[in-house]
């Protein structure tokens, strides 16, 4: 267990102002916040490069507020991947078991083992310099792993790849996870990380943890207005998926959403990324979002091509100037938003008995 | 023009000539001890300048640039009157170490001329690396040292071949500084620079232009070298 406690650092144009977290054995957490809200400062106080001006940090028991990192434990992975150049991916994977002085039989066999875990094998002989962005924060993470820290720090590992690697390298990250039951630390901007891969969430926000909860708690119950806008996300829903007539079904609450078929990353890649077992969503746990601008809000039945149709009641309404924003429970709360005109010519209020309507391709699934 | 003022039998001939040889070997030891010398100085001191933060950083940073703009001969005054004149120079030379008008006197010379080249090169190369790559380095169970032995210097390869290579032609070639603390004596402190000076001053012709010509190749060369390993360092 990793626990620390008031850390504060002050680096100038980033800090750490008495920061207390407590991360179990094997969990998940994944830190949000804006830029320069202390988010890489706090990994790299962990890792060791940065000794605490004030605080202790606690791993399994022992204090290592200054410890050397190399004595630490813990492994540390880079946005940018920080592969080093002049070494192929083999030797990068194997440098923290040579500096530990492991013998070069063993290295062999761990090298092999977590290259394959990784579906990197191919690649072992080759330079950083020839690899794809998914390909290096592969190796960048087979050579954290290698290590078998205690903790693993993770400093926003997807943000530089696109959409489909970064969605392969998600689920590559789940499995991981499951495999090695490390205790992760996870820095992100993107909200679906957050849902797919963390136990817990901590938001910072100017060097201080704001709130600390599941990611449901969170997104639902922003403790403050900068969490609410930063997160900025609304009707996500956590529930089953099925497979129906080509579509996949998702129930929240009872409810069931019709999605399109996107099948979550079947299609192949270009970019040397092994091909994904996993075609789609059928029989998971899942979330799924919907955009407010996406749902249609009527007094009568839509007769349309849309799949989603449900009726409720209205909850709330925000009249925000150029845009107005509805809240309404159709057993599960969605938030559309109307024009201004829009809203007039409807003439809604509280209360009102009315129908909401969506396409299946409006539905986003992860 | 210089290239094609005498044939080649001619240079050949001269570049035989005891006195030539003796100018080529002096200038290589001199030029090797000073480049490495250099170095020594220039690395770590490069480093700590790229990396970390310190009281008058900017102050050291216009020290070191500033003999840069001097004129080699003005720093070969100052050189002379430093070991000639000064109490710390006396003892040295009496301890053993007599650097005015000896080969020693054209290291140091070289040396005090280059050093800032060899800086400015390092220090741009170091600053191109980020320090993540040690972080990780560290976390990976290497020391500071080791995290700089295996990481960061292998990754600076090209700036510390380019800046050996540019010190030491720029070495081999220095002259004013040269002359004011080693002088200008025949067959004791006569680099290459100095024999062509000195040829030319007593109407040796050829064996100015065959010293010329080795001179010139040798710049040829190291530019050579030099564009491809630094071509896109900001120095």
């Amino acid at each position: 267990m990793l626990r620390m406690e008031k850390v504060s650092k002050n680096l100038g144009d980033f800090v750490l102002k008495d920061v207390s977290l407590e991360v179990g054995d094997g969990e998940y957490l994944v830190i949000i916040g804006p830029t320069g809200s202390g988010k890489t400062i706090l990994m790299e106080t962990v890792a060791g490069i940065y000794a605490p001006e004030e605080g202790r940090i606690f791993l399994d028991g022992r204090d290592i507020t200054r410890e050397a990192p190399r004595n630490r434990r813990v492994c540390m992975v880079y946005q940018d991947y920080m592969l080093f150049p002049h070494l192929s991916v083999e030797e990068n994977i194997a440098f923290g078991l040579k500096s530990r002085k492991v013998s070069a039989g063993e290295i062999e066999v761990k090298v092999a083992e977590v290259s394959e875990l990784l579906g990197i094998s191919h690649l072992r002989p080759r330079r950083p310099g020839t690899l794809s962005g998914g390909e290096k924060q592969r190796v960048a993470i087979a050579r954290a792993i290698v290590m078998e820290p205690s903790v693993m720090l993770l400093d926003e590992p997807l943000s530089s790849l696109d959409g489909l690697t970064r969605e392969r390298l998600r689920r590559e990250l789940k499995r991981i996870h499951q495999a090695y039951r490390t205790t992760i630390i996870h820095v992100t901007h993107n909200f679906e990380e957050v849902f797919s891969l963390a136990d817990r969430v901590a938001v910072m926000n100017r060097g201080e943890i704001v709130q600390v909860g599941t990611p449901e708690e969170i997104f639902r119950r922003p403790k403050c207005e900068m969490i609410a806008n930063f997160v900025g996300v609304e009707n996500i829903f956590r529930g089953f998926a099925s497979k129906s007539r080509g579509m996949t079904e998702i129930v929240v609450d009872g409810l069931k959403i019709v999605a399109a078929a996107e099948g979550g990353g079947g299609a192949e890649g270009n970019d040397g990324d092994r091909s994904d077992e996993i075609n789609g969503w059928e029989g998971r746990e899942v979330f799924a979002s919907v955009r407010p601008e996406e749902i249609l809000i009527s007094k009568v039945p839509l007769k349309s091509s849309a799949r989603n149709s449900f009726s409720g009641r209205v909850e709330e309404i925000a009249n925000g100037g150029m845009m107005v924003k509805v809240w309404v429970d159709v057993g599960i709360p969605f938030m559309t938003m109307l024009t201004r005109l829009g809203y007039e010519e409807m003439d809604l209020k509280v209360g009102d008995p009315v129908y909401l309507t969506f396409k299946a391709t409006a539905v986003h699934v992860f | 023009m210089v290239l094609t003022r005498s044939p080649p039998e001619t240079l050949l001939a001269s570049l035989s000539s005891k006195e030539i040889r003796f100018a080529i070997g002096l200038s290589l030891k001199t030029s090797v001890a000073s480049t490495i010398l250099c170095l020594l100085v220039a690395v770590p001191a490069a480093y700590s300048l790229a990396r970390y933060d310190f009281p008058g950083k900017n102050v050291a940073n216009t020290l070191i640039d500033m003999p840069l703009a001097l004129p080699p001969l003005v720093a070969g005054v100052g050189l002379l009157l430093f070991f000639g004149t000064s109490l710390p120079g006396r003892q040295l030379a009496d301890a053993g170490l007599v650097f005015v008008f000896t080969p020693l006197g054209i290291v140091i010379a070289q040396f005090f001329v280059n050093v800032p080249f060899m800086l400015r090169v390092m220090r741009s190369t170091f600053e191109g690396i980020s320090p993540r790559y040690e972080h990780v380095a560290k976390t990976l169970g290497c020391t500071d040292g080791q995290a700089l032995w295996r990481v960061t210097l292998p990754m600076a390869s090209n700036g510390l071949v380019a800046g050996s290579v540019i010190t030491w032609s720029k070495g081999i070639g220095e002259f004013g500084a040269v002359l004011m603390m080693a002088g200008a004596t025949r067959m004791r402190t006569e680099t290459l620079p100095t024999s062509l000076f000195l040829n030319m001053s007593c109407g040796k012709l050829d064996e100015a232009i065959s010293v010329a010509t080795i001179l010139i190749l040798i710049s040829v060369v190291c530019l050579y070298v030099f564009e491809r390993r630094v071509g896109g360092l900001r120095l």
